[in-house]
């Protein structure tokens, strides 16, 4: 009989840590390991799209707040302070629970599926919530641009938006670097509340191994080193941005 | 003496990660978490000692409304079957009751940490739990799972379950048969009530629970599922037994009698039908006709 060498090797896993007193059989059962894998992937998946749609979101919630619009200012403003101050989770909730079920609901009346899934619920939750801190954090980029740079940008006869655009936000976003690396950070620890509405990410994954094995420490084991490295490969390539847009002459090395 | 801070979650967390800790004995970190776990191991039967000691019973019950555990909307004290049944035990051990709210995704850790000594909790018995917890071997009832859907709904057996998303709590013992025997898609929510506004969410096209303390009263009592119907029979239909942590023998020891007595008087029939549980379990009245024979 040939055995596979990945068999191999989870059992030889397997064997190791049990000399240490864990317990991750988990992994020789195809119908537990797959799940993981493939929860594994998921979250990564989920950070990768809340990243992007979050940033997408800070910008557009910016821009609001800087409109000459009052009333669009002011939605924005509240939009901000609403998500700033209320947990995710409960936001999740409401959207999934509630705002879902609602949508539903109405659609059915007029026979058509709701094309939301709870994983759309996740990014978009996640995103807004997310969106809002960028927001934050962007505006204080927006604020550290020097006033000069700005007068000597309006001499040149930029009007608002190229301004916005083509000065003040490329500025401010470099000085909003950290700031939005940290949310970035945030962002991938946060996806975690996936697991609350059945989102089969590593959390959802690994919570339904251990209500049936016990191995609860086990697995927070591998949730930790897998969080980690994820959160340390965002704060890498924050980093790495941060150097490539350095201004020279501008702040410390 | 084994000793419990139920402050907060973080701290139970870590005296759990204390406990477990132990086992990790040839892993550097956790050597000095192991030497505090050490001093602190328990002797023949802490959880029986503590009790006494405290002067309290701490039951984790899941009170998430229903016949079985709900708060009183009056007092904001819990009631319900599990709470009288825990309330007796603390009567006849003469000391006080303590409710401890646990959910079903986090119980065994509730009482794994010492914040609950004891479960009654509707966590029947599988060989599984029988395997890292003692229990208290009479059981005090019988529950299954039945699956509720949509009136409308194409679904009639479980067989009908194939290939489809069922939503369920986190830690539910239906899990595994719903996949290995129905070939069902288990979505685990925290708790019930999340699981069921998922399922009105049209998120699943079932949800599976427990039938007596849960679907059964939701289905006859509530308005808002007059449209659902219940699918059976029962699913994994296991005897409900009060949990304690493993090698808990005295503690184990001293409740069984106490089961066995409220079986033999027929004083569990009267606390379901006190409690509006029905239809009445035929389990009860089987076990009551049972141990009716045996002397008290």
């Amino acid at each position: 009989m040939s055995v596979h060498p990945v068999a191999l090797l989870l059992h030889g896993f397997v064997d190791a840590t049990a000399r240490l007193g864990l317990d991750y059989r988990f992994v020789l059962s195809d119908y537990e390991l797959e799940p993981f894998l493939q929860g594994a992937l998921t979250t990564v998946e989920i950070a990768f799209l809340t990243i992007v749609c979050s940033l997408a979101a800070g910008l557009v919630l910016l821009s609001m707040c800087r409109s000459r619009h009052r009333l669009l200012a002011l939605v924005a403003r509240g939009f901000i302070e609403l998500t700033r101050n209320t947990p995710t989770l409960i936001q999740l909730y409401c959207a999934f629970l509630v705002l879902n079920m609602l949508i539903t609901q109405a659609l059915q009346g007029s026979g058509i599926e709701n094309p939301l899934k709870p994983f759309v619920w996740v990014v978009l939750v996640l995103s807004l919530h997310k969106g809002a801190f960028h927001a934050e954090a962007l505006r204080a980029g927006l604020d550290a641009v020097p006033k000069l740079t700005l007068e000597g940008a309006a001499s040149l006869g930029f009007d608002r938006r190229t301004l916005l655009w083509r000065i003040q936000l490329p500025l401010a976003l470099r000085f909003a670097l950290p700031a939005l690396t940290n949310n970035m950070v945030e962002l991938v620890k946060a996806s975690a509340i996936a697991s609350a509405i059945a989102v089969g990410d590593i959390t959802y994954a690994s919570i339904m191994i251990w209500t049936q094995r016990d191995n609860v420490l086990e697995l927070m084991i591998l949730i930790l080193l897998f969080f980690g490295a994820l959160t340390l490969s965002v704060h890498i390539a924050g980093r790495w941005i941060e150097q490539r847009l350095r201004i020279p002459g501008y702040g410390h090395q | 003496m084994r000793t419990s801070v139920p402050v907060f979650p973080a701290i139970d967390f870590t005296l759990n990660l204390i406990d477990r800790g132990r086992r990790l004995a040839s892993l550097g970190v956790a050597v000095m978490l192991a030497c505090t776990a050490a001093m602190q191991t328990a002797h023949a039967d802490a959880t029986l000692d503590h009790i006494k000691q405290s002067g309290a019973l701490n039951v984790g019950i899941i009170v998430d409304g229903g016949h079985f555990g709900s708060l009183d909307p009056a007092t904001q004290q819990p009631l319900g079957f599990n709470v009288d049944l825990a309330a007796e035990l603390a009567r006849r051990l003469g000391v006080k009751l303590n409710v401890v709210s646990v959910q079903p995704s986090t119980r065994v850790q509730f009482l794994q940490q010492g914040k609950a000594d004891i479960l009654i909790a509707n966590m029947e018995y599988t060989a599984e739990r029988g395997a890292i917890l003692d229990y208290v071997p009479t059981p005090y009832y019988r529950v299954g799972g039945v699956a509720i859907v949509p009136r409308d709904s194409p679904i009639h057996t479980w067989e009908d379950l194939r290939g489809k998303p069922v939503c369920l709590s986190q830690g539910s013992s239906y899990t595994r048969p719903l996949i290995e025997q129905y070939g069902a898609v288990p979505k685990g929510f925290r708790g019930a009530s999340e699981s069921l506004l998922a399922l009105r969410g049209h998120n699943c096209v079932a949800a599976v629970h427990d039938a007596a303390p849960l679907l059964y009263p939701l289905l006859r009592e509530n308005a808002e599922w007059r449209d659902y119907r219940a699918i059976g029979p029962e699913l994994i239909p296991a005897p409900s037994v009060i949990w304690t942590r493993k090698g808990e023998h005295d503690t184990v020891a001293t409740l069984d009698p106490i089961v066995r007595d409220w079986h033999r008087t027929g004083w569990l029939i009267q606390v379901e039908a006190k409690n509006g549980v029905a239809p009445p379990s035929p389990a009860l009245l089987a076990l009551h006709q049972q141990f009716e024979k045996a002397s008290p």
